[in-house]
């Protein structure tokens, strides 16, 4: 791997733990994911040590092929650490079966992507109620009650492509908020949006937070992450936790 | 949820869909009509090879000893022993007695016809011609359909049909009458003379045609042997025989020679009659029970390789066109196995789009399959009567062997379910987090 050279001063005596790792809802200590390549070993993420407490709100920020993309894949429970040790809800996860880890998934976190993903044949409450069928059982009135929540409780048996770019987000947003996950996995939640649509989908995730939700947010956007209580800024692989407020770092080769 | 699912991806995929089904369909429908061939071939090939006489004879035991002296064969014809024909009716209540599907019994005799106060002896057979046995009825010329009859058979015991060889020589025509003399050759005051009408001439192009064929009680009176019969051919309906066929039921541990017992070779009938008729010896007559063999095994064989190359022509065309219905629904994949969706519901999911494709296919080509079988039965045998009884299927709808329906299904079901499988477990395979971000 290439040397990494810093080259706006990071301060090191910054805490890669900001809060009390007793109350962290995610916990990584030592975490390396490596994928094994043409007869030699990719580290994308290297030795990553940080916790978010529950009601947190984090933005991991980083240029492409920062490890940001694998990162977000162990947080969603969808990739297991190589090495090291990641606690989610205080469970590790590293050691769950994939049949333990789809249903841990389905308990504990909410994605919100940054393409919607909504299914095109299913009505805006269906697809809320997609996501109540794989955790347990489907709850209409609890999926128009969510629909309600995000402001399109008049949308509820529209198709998503009777829906704009917003709608659709708020869509997403209401399918990850439906099982009650006590973490939101964003992924670029504005990054297919216009400027008005990118003002109500971060007021409504703001007011997520208001409430008390865990957000890790993946965006390029300064502004969204400037919203976020701290940033983990990632390049390759290496993790930098930043308080609230702190300096964005350049990293370059 | 899951119906709303399974429903819209029939309904969002219908060209897939309709290859994938058309593809076990069509596979569905060569084995149902292979099947249904199969399973009533064996009767109809035995009614084609029936043409070609008996396949199992019955002698007295007595005849089958040699009475040689110096070599010369002294042996009368009949060997001086005799079945009975009340003997008959057991030939219905062996084992494999509905497999007895005709049955001719003989007696050889002399007729001695007088003609201007002349008496010359011609070679006569007694014979049934249509007599009652069991559920139906039989006679020789059930037995021996290559005969041909101008004129009628006999339906009384003063009635006799003439072979073309004599019926030339004499000048005999259908209603021609003629004296027979009958009665003991050592008593001549007690010989009658009886008047017997020629009912048909009949052809065979065999010795037949050198004789008389009187109905076999007549023939009995003639020869002064009431209820003596001196030789049976037996049409059976058989399974071609193998090696186990050619074993020594005697000799075999008794488990062995119960399933051999329980089959119906020509052997084990045969086996069977000698059980049944005291004094009988019964041999299957080899020719055509090997041709009926020969021919059952190529058509079998011939059929299931049909059926295994449809079979598998159409889990190729399942498989490829569920490669590309999921390649299709890839992104959905993924969001299922984002929102904790587990590989098992997921592949339960795709199995079960499967299992309905298979199952309505599957009815479908049983229904065809069954419909073409019925067809093919009527274009292939020319047997007249196989002929109308397969038309007459087709027209009622009885052509349906209900037996057939859950192996075809079953069929169809492993075919999609080996042909989807590959494509399933790629599908799952891959990386949830790839494909969302692939498809955004």
């Amino acid at each position: 791997m290439a040397e990494v050279k810093v080259v706006a001063e990071i301060k090191t005596d910054w805490p890669t733990n900001t809060t009390r790792p007793d109350c962290a809802v995610i916990a990584l200590e030592h975490v390396t994911r490596e994928y094994a390549g043409h007869g030699s070993t990719v580290r994308a993420l290297d030795d990553a040590t940080f916790s978010i407490v529950a009601g947190e709100w984090v933005a991991i920020t980083g240029p492409s092929g920062s490890g940001k993309s694998t990162l977000v894949n162990m947080l969603g429970c969808l990739d297991r650490p190589t090495r090291g040790e990641l606690k989610i809800d205080n469970v590790d996860v590293a050691s769950m079966s994939a049949t333990e880890l789809d249903r841990f998934r389905a308990d504990k976190i909410g994605f919100i992507f940054q393409q919607f993903h909504l299914i095109p044949y299913l009505s805006a409450v269906e697809n809320v109620m997609l996501a109540q069928y794989f955790h347990s059982m489907t709850d209409e009135n609890e999926a128009k009650a969510a629909l309600e929540r995000v402001g399109l409780g008049h949308r509820t048996g529209h198709l998503p492509s009777e829906l704009s770019g917003g709608e659709q987000q708020r869509v997403c947003i209401a399918r990850a908020l439906i099982n009650n996950p006590p973490i939101l996995l964003a992924d670029e939640p504005t990054g297919n949006l216009d400027a008005a649509n990118q003002t109500i989908v971060a007021d409504l995730l703001k007011d997520l937070h208001r409430n008390g939700h865990t957000i890790v947010m993946v965006t390029h956007d300064p502004e969204m992450a400037a919203m976020a209580q701290r940033r983990i800024a990632l390049s390759h692989g290496k993790v930098f936790c930043h308080p609230v407020g702190g300096p964005m770092v350049t990293l370059k080769r | 949820m899951f119906l709303r699912l399974l429903w819209e991806s029939f309904a969002r995929q219908r060209r897939r869909k309709l290859l994938a089904g058309i593809a076990i369909l069509l596979g569905t429908t060569a084995v149902t009509a292979m099947l249904a061939l199969a399973t009533t071939i064996g009767d109809r090939i035995h009614k084609e090879l029936a043409v070609y006489g008996a396949n199992i004879v019955i002698y007295p035991k007595a005849e089958q000893l040699a009475v040689k002296v110096g070599g010369i064969d002294l042996k009368p014809t009949t060997g001086g022993a005799y079945l009975k024909e009340s003997d008959l009716p057991k030939l219905k209540s062996i084992f494999w007695g509905n497999n007895i599907t005709g049955v001719s019994p003989q007696l050889e005799t002399k007729l001695s016809l007088t003609s201007d106060a002349r008496t010359t002896d011609y070679e006569a057979v007694g014979l049934w011609f249509d007599h009652p046995l069991g559920q139906g009825v039989t006679g020789a010329a059930q037995l021996h359909p290559w005969w041909k009859l101008n004129g009628a058979w006999p339906t009384s015991p003063e009635q006799v049909v003439v072979g073309a060889g004599i019926a030339r020589k004499l000048h005999l025509t259908p209603g021609s009458t003629i004296q027979v003399e009958s009665g003991v050759a050592s008593e001549p005051e007690a010989r009658t003379i009886q008047t017997m009408t020629i009912t048909g001439i009949v052809s065979s192009g065999d010795t037949t045609e050198d004789r008389f064929l009187l109905p076999l009680a007549t023939a009995q009176r003639l020869a002064n042997r009431p209820n003596a019969i001196s030789r049976i051919e037996v049409s059976a309906q058989t399974k071609p025989e193998d090696t186990f066929a050619r074993m020594d039921p005697d000799a075999l541990p008794p488990k062995q020679r119960e399933i051999w017992y329980c089959r119906p070779y020509a052997n084990s009938i045969a086996y069977q009659i000698r059980e049944a008729i005291p004094g009988a010896a019964a041999e299957q007559v080899r020719r055509v029970e090997q041709s009926e063999g020969t021919v059952l095994a190529r058509i079998s064989g011939l059929m299931w390789l049909i059926s295994a190359a449809a079979l598998l022509a159409a889990g190729f065309a399942v498989s490829a066109a569920m490669a590309t219905a999921i390649l299709e629904r890839r992104g959905e994949i993924g969001l299922m196995r984002s929102l904790g969706a587990s590989k098992t519901s997921i592949a339960l999911l795709f199995y079960a789009e499967t299992g309905i494709l298979s199952l309505f296919s599957g009815t479908l080509g049983y229904l065809l399959g069954s419909t073409l079988a019925a067809w093919l039965g009527a274009r292939i045998f020319s047997d007249p009567a196989i002929h109308t009884t397969a038309l007459a299927q087709l027209t009622t709808g009885h052509v349906f062997n209900l037996v057939l329906l859950p192996i075809v299904v079953a069929t169809a079901l492993i075919v999609a379910i080996a042909g989807s499988t590959p494509s399933i477990r790629t599908a799952l395979k891959m990386d949830p987090s790839t494909i969302l971000r692939a498809d955004a």
